[in-house]
């Protein structure tokens, strides 16, 4: 029993660190656009198929494949900034709008360049690691490390470059860092570069845990909306602290309750959160 | 809104009218035009709540609330439509009005998140709760409206001639109630609430009582509009009330526009219509979808009614202009 707990929460753990680099993208592109990214589920779709194609189709190695997937989908993401978002930064509205428009075509090309079956991204590193009868699934534990060197990366960047900096301060105020020089427009191109980055990575890494399926976009934004939302919007410590919380209840409530159950107590959850503290746990004005 | 009272009132009854008889051949297209009139209503609802500023995520849930609580009612405990039709919809206010005052006291962003999340909630309630609903399997063989006879008078629903007509007669009492709303001194109040919260607080209007009332009043016209789906579809599935189907109502209203009461109703048929013409190209059909989302947002921020407006002051330029000429 002790031993199933143990590789509940090493899962957990696991998917925990994937709902992570989703929602820092989310959180990344609230802060400095103000605008809540539906697509990004749509995002993390394909930066799993870029790497199914690559590595299980072009036999180039799994690592290779999630630097690629990363780099186009990170190209993707600053050419929708620029074109889509850029003119409906801050208004809620035309961005769910565009954002659905974005989803439509994403998820409609996706089910006809690669077709609705399942396909599946063999695990990374094969094979699990026995400690006295707990087995942890080395995969698994790579994608636990992945994820918390990408997060540690991403927090130095925001604490140390000049460029991170500058997304605080637009964080905090556009208006006043576009006074101080900050080009306001370059910096949204960026977060948004990195937050498809990212998906695209928790998409690859999900994909080799999960199957991918053109519609596997859809729970991730609800899992990613949630962590955010748990965080606080636009906190990015929140996305990493709500991101683990999430990972962690999904791994161990199925243990003692069924699922949908679980779900429901989940989201009850949440909706207290924002009835009791909007700004979610870490969340500021 | 001065220029376009005169004529449109008059020209939609008659196109009312006139859409059963012109298309009683055709079962497939009066079943669509059924669905809009119940995206109709359900786009409207939604707009009414979000005249305060509050956008909800949630619309379909309680469409959801109103098709189950309509359907258990006719086929487990016999009850005529008439009567579960209004039903559905307390059932849905019912709901409303519980979550209500905690709920309108968040603003902005955090509302729409709330209302997502209430949603789904509501959603998996519905797929856990198998003994009424029949859960994820769907709940089949609901009963069709029925007939109805009053004084010797005795209409057939089975016929969807009668049965369009029903519906749009219950659109149309529907919509009369909400674009009254919308254009008494209650409208106004929830405006000044959308553009001030605290001024409107300040001149002595009780902000939250408005908004739950509102809330709880497009909550009720929600019930309607899904006991209409539950009875038109006859076979209900919890995904139909998720997530998705509740932002397409959202997009709806925002593409019409929200400006104008008649963004709603331009909004929802434009893009009920959509998909449903375009059904020939199968698989590429969402594109087209997509692009009309992305022409509002590059060509018509304020939505479709934008249009309409655009052409409304054309004429009346033009009519300036012969009037300066004679």
């Amino acid at each position: 029993m002790l031993g199933g707990l143990v590789q509940a929460i090493f899962s957990g753990l696991a998917s925990g660190w994937i709902y992570v680099l989703i929602a820092l993208g989310l959180a990344l592109v609230f802060s400095i656009m103000r605008i809540l990214m539906f697509a990004h589920g749509e995002i993390y779709m394909l930066g799993a198929y870029v790497v199914y194609y690559i590595c299980v189709k072009g036999g180039i190695s799994f690592l290779w494949g999630i630097l690629i997937s990363a780099l186009a989908l990170g190209i993707l993401g600053i050419f929708i900034e620029k074109v889509l978002f850029r003119p409906i930064r801050g208004q809620m509205e035309p961005a769910i709008l565009a954002a659905i428009g974005l989803t439509l075509v994403f998820q409609t090309t996706a089910v006809i360049a690669f077709g609705s079956y399942n396909k599946f991204i063999p695990a990374i590193v094969p094979g699990v690691l026995n400690i006295g009868g707990v087995r942890l699934a080395w995969d698994r534990m790579l994608i636990v490390f992945l994820g918390l060197v990408l997060t540690l990366g991403l927090f130095l960047v925001i604490r140390k470059t000049k460029i991170g900096q500058a997304m605080l301060a637009i964080s905090q105020d556009p208006n006043a860092a576009a006074l101080q020089g900050i080009n306001v427009n370059d910096i949204s191109s960026f977060t948004m570069g990195i937050g498809c980055a990212l998906a695209a990575i928790a998409g690859a890494l999900m994909g080799s845990l999960l199957n991918l399926t053109p519609q596997m976009g859809t729970l991730a934004i609800t899992k990613g909306i949630a962590v955010i939302v748990l965080g606080g919007i636009g906190s990015v410590t929140g996305a990493v602290l709500g991101g683990l919380i999430l990972g962690l209840v999904d791994g161990i409530v199925p243990l003692y309750a069924d699922s949908t159950t679980a779900a429901i107590a989940g989201f009850c959850v949440i909706i207290l959160i924002l009835l009791i503290r909007p700004k979610g746990l870490l969340g500021h004005d | 809104m001065k220029a376009s009272r005169n004529w449109s009132w008059p020209f939609s009854i008659i196109i009312l009218l006139a859409i059963p008889l012109l298309f009683r051949d055709n079962n497939y297209y009066l079943h669509i035009f059924v669905l809009v009139a119940i995206n109709i209503i359900l786009t409207a609802s939604l707009r009414a709540i979000a005249s305060v500023g509050q956008i909800s995520m949630g619309a379909m849930a309680f469409a959801g609330i109103g098709a189950y609580t309509s359907a258990i009612l006719m086929k487990k405990m016999a009850f005529p439509f008439f009567v579960a039709f209004p039903l559905a919809g307390v059932a849905s206010m019912i709901a409303a009005a519980v979550i209500a005052y905690p709920f309108v006291r968040v603003t902005g962003i955090y509302f729409t998140m709330l209302t997502l999340f209430l949603g789904e909630v509501i959603r998996l309630i519905i797929t856990e709760w198998t003994s009424m609903t029949g859960g994820s399997s769907g709940m089949l063989k609901i009963p069709s409206i029925g007939s109805f006879s009053l004084s010797g008078i005795n209409v057939d629903f089975i016929h969807l001639v009668p049965y369009c007509y029903l519906v749009f007669i219950l659109m149309a009492l529907s919509l009369l109630f909400l674009y009254r709303i919308d254009r008494t001194q209650i409208g106004t109040t929830l405006e000044a609430i959308e553009k001030d919260e605290k001024v409107a607080e300040s001149v002595g209007i009780n902000v939250i009582r408005f908004k739950v009332l509102i809330f709880c009043i497009g909550s009720f016209f929600m019930g309607l509009a899904g006991s209409l789906y539950a009875h038109h579809l006859r076979v209900l599935n919890p995904n139909s009330f998720g997530l998705f189907p509740s932002i397409y109502i959202m997009i709806y209203m925002v593409v019409g526009g929200r400006k104008r009461f008649s963004g709603s109703i331009i909004g929802a048929l434009v893009l009920t219509l959509i998909p449903e013409l375009s059904r020939t190209l199968k698989e590429y059909q969402p594109y087209v979808f997509a692009a009309v989302l992305f022409l509002v947002l590059f060509l018509l921020r304020q939505g479709l009614v934008d249009l309409v407006e655009r052409i409304e002051t054309r004429i009346a330029k033009g009519r300036e202009r012969r009037i300066e000429h004679a």
